[in-house]
């Protein structure tokens, strides 16, 4: 039987010490591809994510086709097997990576096939978040000390992937309105002040739409709260599809929404609030059986046209303009005038 | 009458058999692969045996390994035979679970330990 020497517990250590200390899923599994071999001889290392169904396949360069998909099919029929229930090779993402291994200084036999495997779930607290592997295409590869380290290593990944995986939930629960999907306004304030600043310095463009759904009390009057939120949800998601990729949607509160759009000048701003206003005018809500019909109004202000060196002045006079639309009776977009 | 005590001291006996079975599998492969991976491995054979011979369903396994209180509880009526065979078929269903993750890495230490106590077992039921 072969030992375990101290240079391998050392390299394990390494390898542990570089996963549990990357804070991204993608961050980890690099680490482990590039540290690993230092411990194993493999031709493929593979770890399968199940959030997000990913395979990510570190390989011998001169590794074939034929042998990248026995790899995949072997992971995925251990992953079914252990996690009882079948996920097929069109249900994941495959991220291929070619290396040229120091420790593999010969290249693969093109019709090799996988001769020796270690395959692993990635287990926490009973839950499988994926499986983990390591292939060679000579037999026998792998032993009792060898199994021991990977499983270590394997519990590690787990463990990390897991921190990761909690990280990004509370996270996501900081930024985001759980009800409509929206940057809540807590980060919309954090947005602003870095667009703002940015805007400020460079005397560059910033514009800000705030938003407002006509006679939204009578929409919850009628059809109760979950009718209401049914309202809120379609409109968010409007908003969205509406603006650019780096532009942020958020709900201000309650039936209320902001719109930050670095770099547009007002001109622009105002078609797109006028093409949101259209759209939402011209759209069908469907709540429960009857069809409802939703106006919103507008209020726009825009740096450099309104001069002010302070963000929470820009949102004012955005949420001014919004009252002179309700006030010139609604379904309608207006501009902050002084 | 006797031939009834016969029997339910047989099916203890095969019981506390399999048991000593069990630890002795829970002790060799955790310190291959950890209790984590094991109690899952463990609990889906579990669940597929369980299919086949019910009483194993009552079989708890947790990361501190597997607990035979309860199925010693309900199947001491159960033929020593039927016991023997509900075992046998979760040992062979971990092995082939074993053997899928890590080819014969496990099988390899752990067979030779677990055979003879099955055939061991087997002769106790033939003894009877």
């Amino acid at each position: 039987m072969e030992f375990i020497t101290f240079k391998d517990l050392n390299r394990l250590r390494s390898i542990i010490n570089a996963i549990s200390t990357s804070v991204e899923v993608k961050g980890i599994i690099d680490s482990a591809g590039t540290n690993l071999p230092s411990l194993f001889d493999f031709s493929v290392f593979g770890v399968l994510v199940k959030e997000g169904s990913t395979l990510y396949l570190f390989q011998e360069e001169s590794c074939s086709p034929a042998f990248t998909q026995e790899v995949v099919k072997n992971m995925l029929k251990v992953f079914s097997t252990l996690g009882e229930k079948t996920i097929g090779a069109e249900q994941v993402a495959l991220q291929v990576e070619k290396r040229r291994w120091k420790t593999k200084p010969r290249a693969m036999d093109p019709e090799a096939n996988v001769k020796s495997h270690l395959t692993l779930p990635l287990v926490v607290e009973g839950e499988i978040m994926g499986c983990i592997s390591i292939n060679s295409d000579q037999p026998n590869t792998y032993n009792v000390p060898k199994l021991q380290f990977f499983s270590v290593f394997g519990y590690q990944m787990a463990a990390s992937l897991k921190h990761i995986q909690r990280f990004s939930s509370v996270k996501r629960e900081a930024i985001y309105d759980t009800l409509t999907n929206l940057f809540n306004r807590r980060h919309f304030e954090e947005k602003l002040s870095v667009e703002t600043q940015m805007a400020f310095e460079g005397e560059s463009n910033l514009s800000i739409i705030m938003v407002d759904i006509d006679h939204f009390k009578k929409v919850n009057d009628t059809f109760g709260h979950a009718g209401g939120d049914k309202v809120l949800r379609e409109i968010a998601s409007l908003l969205k599809s509406s603006v650019r990729k780096h532009d942020t949607v958020a709900r201000y509160g309650g039936e209320e929404f902001v719109l930050l759009l670095p770099g547009a000048p007002l001109e622009p701003t105002n078609t797109v609030a006028e093409r949101i206003r259209r759209s939402v005018e011209n759209t069908p809500f469907d709540i429960g059986e009857t069809q409802v019909r939703i106006t919103i109004s507008l209020g726009i202000s825009n740096f450099p046209v309104h001069q002010t060196k302070s963000k929470e002045e820009l949102v004012k006079m955005a949420d001014l303009a919004l009252y002179e639309a309700k006030r010139g009776g609604r379904n309608r977009v207006c501009i902050f005038t002084k | 009458m006797k031939e009834a005590r016969e029997e339910k001291f047989s099916s203890d006996l095969i019981l506390d058999h399999y048991e000593n079975v069990l630890k002795e599998i829970w002790e060799t492969v955790s310190a291959l692969i950890g209790e984590a991976i094991l109690a899952l491995v463990f609990n889906l054979a579990i669940r597929k045996i369980g299919e086949k011979y019910s009483f194993l369903n009552s079989l708890k396994v947790s990361e501190e390994g597997p607990t035979l209180a309860e199925v010693k509880k309900g199947s001491r009526n159960l033929p020593p035979a039927e016991i023997h065979r509900g075992f046998q078929g979760l040992i062979n269903q971990l092995s082939h679970l074993f053997s899928a993750i890590t080819e014969g890495v496990i099988t390899k230490e752990l067979l030779p330990k677990v055979l003879p106590k099955v055939r061991e077992a087997e002769r106790m039921i033939l003894k009877k």
